[in-house]
């Protein structure tokens, strides 16, 4: 098990840095620079550009060098900690991303527990009540918020909220609780704007996690072991929790890997259109303007979260199941 | 005995601390503001307004609004000294300063010609700080000017010939600033601060080096530091990035109401961050006491809807631009064919002619335009009506007429008129693909040229290639705004008259030949742009007013009757929410960054709230 873990670390590096090279050109790859962004906006709003002074801006951003010496230079700050510098916000990345990473956090804690509360009883439920009506109602509902679009929804909804409950549109807490110290209005205001975007975001993910969990439980609850557990009268309750459920959790572990980096990233359509101070639309505002450090670093740090989440959950489902770790252990 | 010893302790106390820093309030010699002619009323100090932005970088909006410049445009569009308490002006060669006594910084600190000093040898002449030297407005033939220091609030500037940009580079919107917080940024200063703590600074805040350092906490025009002292209204007290931006109204403004009040009358303005998209929509739900940006004419409707829950007015504000939109032939496309077609006049006054402006007036501006050429509004002291009608009947008959004496009679099975190399008359219109009204216009424009044989194509791009494009020649036709100077007075540089700059559309190579100072693309051949260039050059060795005006009138009498920018409709729309509580927002005025501000030109810090 630990040469596992040692050469699964071991395969992460390269995986890393080549993940780092794609990222780094694909940045790169739409014409212009920040520089040119930068102008077009000044133009945009009627100031004069001197064209001599974008050249120095380009020198004093280290875009006039090569890119496979930037490339390098960013890479190598990288490793050592520093994420670079963020032409957009003029402050380092560490900062701009640091401001908001609580705030994600939050929203995706408050989304994932959301889906998991609507999506276990249902997913239970429709395996354990297979075609039935209350199987097919509920996956339904599931499906009709997969299918819904999330921002038409979120404007939706967001408008709803001002409507009839006096929600400021936008953000996450009303405008003059920002920056002030946490007290119990700012908690209550926290909540109040959290409601729409947990529901719109959640919605998605409802749907798809109650049709893996069913499936999964269909699999395991036609297994010999239950039937037998049935026919030897154990109460119905404890035959489907105490074996089937577990076993059925593994995609669950598995899911881990993927959840990692969402957490941190956010839902960026919803967040733009929601107005949420959350990571999403720092980063899409970033790859639009190409300000790239900005943009490389912070979707380096979620690749770096995807593969450790990817490792996680690969190490907790050998825990969980002897099966997975015999097999592939063996392989690897 | 203890009590009266210990009060007087206090007491010495205090006063010690006031001499350091002087009794906050306004200036011995401050500007007291004339409101007879302004149409304002005396308000009453206090109270906090909200306003929404979209990035960071939109505190700069503050810097422009506030327009507190040294010298400032006034309701008649003349210069007049604000931040100074007077100007002389000898033949536009000689400028002396006269600073106001008793003028402080927001932070206390008095405002003297140290700063200016400070800025002029340490800032602009300093290598690491402006690596180019002093901006270009500083400099006559490349010389600089002779700065003489009279005493602690009288400084001098004096070039060999005339500099006609000076004073105007001093009321821009984003103002030359030849003043600096010398007492605050010296500490940044290689030259002034203390070298172990600068290299901690360097460390700390991850820059390269003391001049960056300097250069972030020295910002005057976006004010990013809350540290760094201003002269403007309202001073920034947030540290960036925040999503709520606290602006405080400056204890020692210069300018006070004709009651002896000291001006802003509000304490706070807060700037809320919002995603631009929805702000409109916050807007329309009382959220903004005072809304203009990323707010637009198509959102008039729905912001009218919720005047009443949301408790504002929406005012109609004509946008200051010479046009709306306006059609870019390029006459240096590297299309050879159309570069000969677009280079002959009467092409591009039958293109002109062949556009119905009325139509396109009342499809998609409701009747409010006014359908124009490209050139000064009627605002302006320079505005002649033969310059706003220049070549805009909707004639098809001699549009067509036009288009045949130039040789363009030939024409295709479908009617569509053939260039001599065989090529049908096709153009393809390339726009910055933002909003969807340019292309909504284009399509009308498609079905008008289509009487005279003339086919459009519309290509959406995006702002930054579509610039890149145009600089290298490779687009035909090109849309964009009309002059952003719309406003324009004799003062005012005429640049965007003349060949001067790559990103011009409607003659890049010409305009790269003026900025590379020669180094790079080709002299105007045509001999009326090269008028303009030698009437631009005039310009900047004008002497007076009456000089200006006679150029700025050549220029443009040249410029439309030529027809190198088609305007097709000026006086746009501006979208203003203003909350009922706030006063002295007048009713009506022209939403233009240049010379008016925005808000700047209608004095925000009279602005008060009524309870």
């Amino acid at each position: 098990m630990i040469r596992y873990i040692i050469t699964r670390i071991g395969a992460m590096i390269p995986t890393l840095l080549l993940a780092s090279i794609v990222i780094f050109t694909i940045i790169q790859l739409p014409p212009g620079d920040y520089v040119e962004t930068y102008i077009g906006e000044l133009i945009a709003s009627g100031e004069s550009v001197d064209l001599e002074r974008a050249q120095y801006l380009r020198e004093e951003y280290g875009l006039d060098k090569p890119m496979i010496q930037r490339y390098l230079l960013w890479i190598t700050n990288f490793v050592m900690g520093d994420f670079g510098y963020s032409f957009e916000y003029q402050r380092p990345v560490s900062e701009v991303v640091g401001n908001r990473l609580w705030l994600t956090i939050m929203v995706s804690f408050a989304t994932i527990i959301l889906t998991w509360v609507i999506a276990f009883p249902i997913g239970i439920y429709s395996a354990t009540h297979q075609y039935s009506w209350g199987d097919y109602g509920l996956t339904f509902f599931g499906l009709l918020g997969l299918a819904t679009p999330n921002f038409l929804l979120a404007l939706i909804m967001m408008y709803l909220a001002q409507r009839f409950f006096g929600v400021s549109i936008g953000g996450l807490m009303d405008a003059e609780y920002i920056d002030q110290p946490m007290s119990w209005d700012k908690l209550k205001s926290i909540l109040e704007h959290l409601i729409v975007p947990t529901i719109v975001i959640g919605t998605s993910g409802t749907a798809a996690m109650i049709r893996r969990i069913r499936a999964n439980l269909l699999d395991e609850l036609q297994k010999q072991y239950v039937i037998t557990a049935r026919a030897k009268g154990v109460p119905p309750f404890k035959a489907l929790v105490k074996y089937p459920l577990r076993m059925s959790l593994n995609f669950f572990v598995a899911d881990i890997g993927s959840l990692l980096p969402t957490i941190i990233s956010g839902a960026e359509i919803v967040a733009i259109v929601l107005s949420l101070q959350t990571t999403g639309p720092l980063l899409i505002a970033a790859l639009q303007s190409q300000d790239m450090y900005l943009a490389g670093s912070f979707l380096m740090f979620l690749a770096t979260l995807t593969v450790i989440g990817v490792l996680v959950s690969d190490i907790a489902l050998g825990f969980l199941d002897p099966r997975i770790r015999l097999s592939g252990g063996a392989e690897k | 005995m203890t009590r009266s010893f210990r009060k007087m302790i206090s007491t010495s106390a205090a006063l010690i601390l006031m001499a350091g820093s002087a009794f906050a309030g306004p200036p011995e010699e401050p500007r007291v503001l004339n409101f007879d002619n302004l149409d304002k009323e005396v308000g009453k100090s206090g109270g906090s307004i909200k306003m929404l932005m979209s990035k960071p970088k939109d505190v700069r909006w503050m810097t422009v609004y506030s327009g507190a410049r040294l010298v400032a445009y006034d309701e008649t569009f003349q210069l007049k000294p604000d931040i100074l308490k007077a100007i002389d002006n000898a033949d536009n060669k000689s400028f002396t300063l006269h600073l106001r006594k008793g003028h402080q910084w927001s932070d206390g600190q008095p405002f003297t010609t140290e700063d200016f000093r400070y800025w002029w040898e340490d800032v602009a002449q300093n290598e690491a700080l402006s690596k180019g030297g002093p901006p270009r407005e500083m400099l006559v033939e490349g010389k600089l000017p002779k700065v003489e220091i009279i005493d602690s609030h009288t400084i001098r500037y004096s070039w060999d010939s005339v500099n006609p940009l000076f004073m105007t580079a001093l009321a821009g919107a984003r103002p030359m600033y030849i003043y600096m917080p010398a007492h605050y940024l010296k500490q940044f200063h290689e030259k002034y601060g203390d070298a172990d703590k600068l290299a901690g600074l360097v460390e700390s805040e991850k820059v390269q080096n003391w001049s960056s350092l300097h250069k972030r906490f020295g910002r005057q025009y976006r004010p990013e530091n809350p540290e760094m002292p201003t002269l403007q209204a309202w001073m920034n007290t947030t540290r960036l990035p925040s999503e709520r931006i606290v602006f405080k109204r400056n204890p020692n403004y210069h300018r006070v109401d004709p009651a002896g009040t000291q001006l802003p009358y509000l304490d706070e303005v807060v700037l809320n961050m919002a995603s631009s998209s929805i702000i409109a929509a916050k807007a329309g739900t009382g959220e903004s006491d005072l809304q203009a940006r990323y707010v637009r004419f198509d959102n008039y409707s729905f912001l009218k809807q919720g005047t009443e829950e949301g408790g504002y007015n929406v005012l109609l504000w004509p946008s200051g631009r010479g046009s709306e939109m306006t059609l870019l032939p390029n006459l240096n496309t590297k299309d050879e064919g159309f570069r000969k077609a677009f280079q002959d006049v009467r092409v591009r006054r039958a293109l002109s002619m062949g556009m119905d402006r009325g139509e396109i007036n009342e499809a998609i501006f409701f009747g409010l335009g006014r359908e124009a050429a490209n050139s000064v509004l009627p605002s302006s002291p320079l505005y002649k009506d033969e310059y706003a009608e220049a070549w805009i009947e909707y004639d098809v008959d001699q549009a067509n007429q036009l288009l045949d004496e130039a040789g363009f009679d030939k024409r295709d099975g479908d009617g569509v008129r053939l260039l001599p190399d065989g090529r049908p008359f096709e153009i393809i219109v390339e726009t910055a693909g933002e909003q969807s009204q340019e292309t909504d216009i284009l399509q009308l424009i498609t079905d008008h040229w289509k009487d005279i044989g003339v086919k459009l194509f519309v290509k959406p791009s995006q702002r930054d290639i579509l610039r890149g494009r145009v600089s290298n020649g490779e687009t035909v036709m090109s849309t964009w705004q009309g002059l952003n100077r719309g406003l324009a007075t004799p003062e005012m540089n005429p640049e965007e008259l003349a060949p001067v700059s790559p990103i011009q559309a409607q003659w890049p190579t010409w305009g790269n030949h003026y900025a590379s100072k020669g180094a790079s693309g080709e002299q105007p051949t045509l001999p009326e742009v090269a008028r303009l260039s030698e009437l631009y050059s005039n310009w900047r060795s004008a002497a007076n007013y009456d000089e200006q005006a006679a150029i700025w009138d050549e220029m443009l009498s040249i410029f439309t009757d030529q027809v190198y920018t088609i305007g097709i409709v000026s006086g746009g729309l501006q979208p203003i929410v203003v909350s009922k509580k706030l006063r002295n927002v007048p009713e009506e005025g022209i939403w233009a960054f240049e010379p008016t501000l925005y808000f700047g030109q209608y004095l925000p810090d009279t602005f008060w709230l009524e309870e």
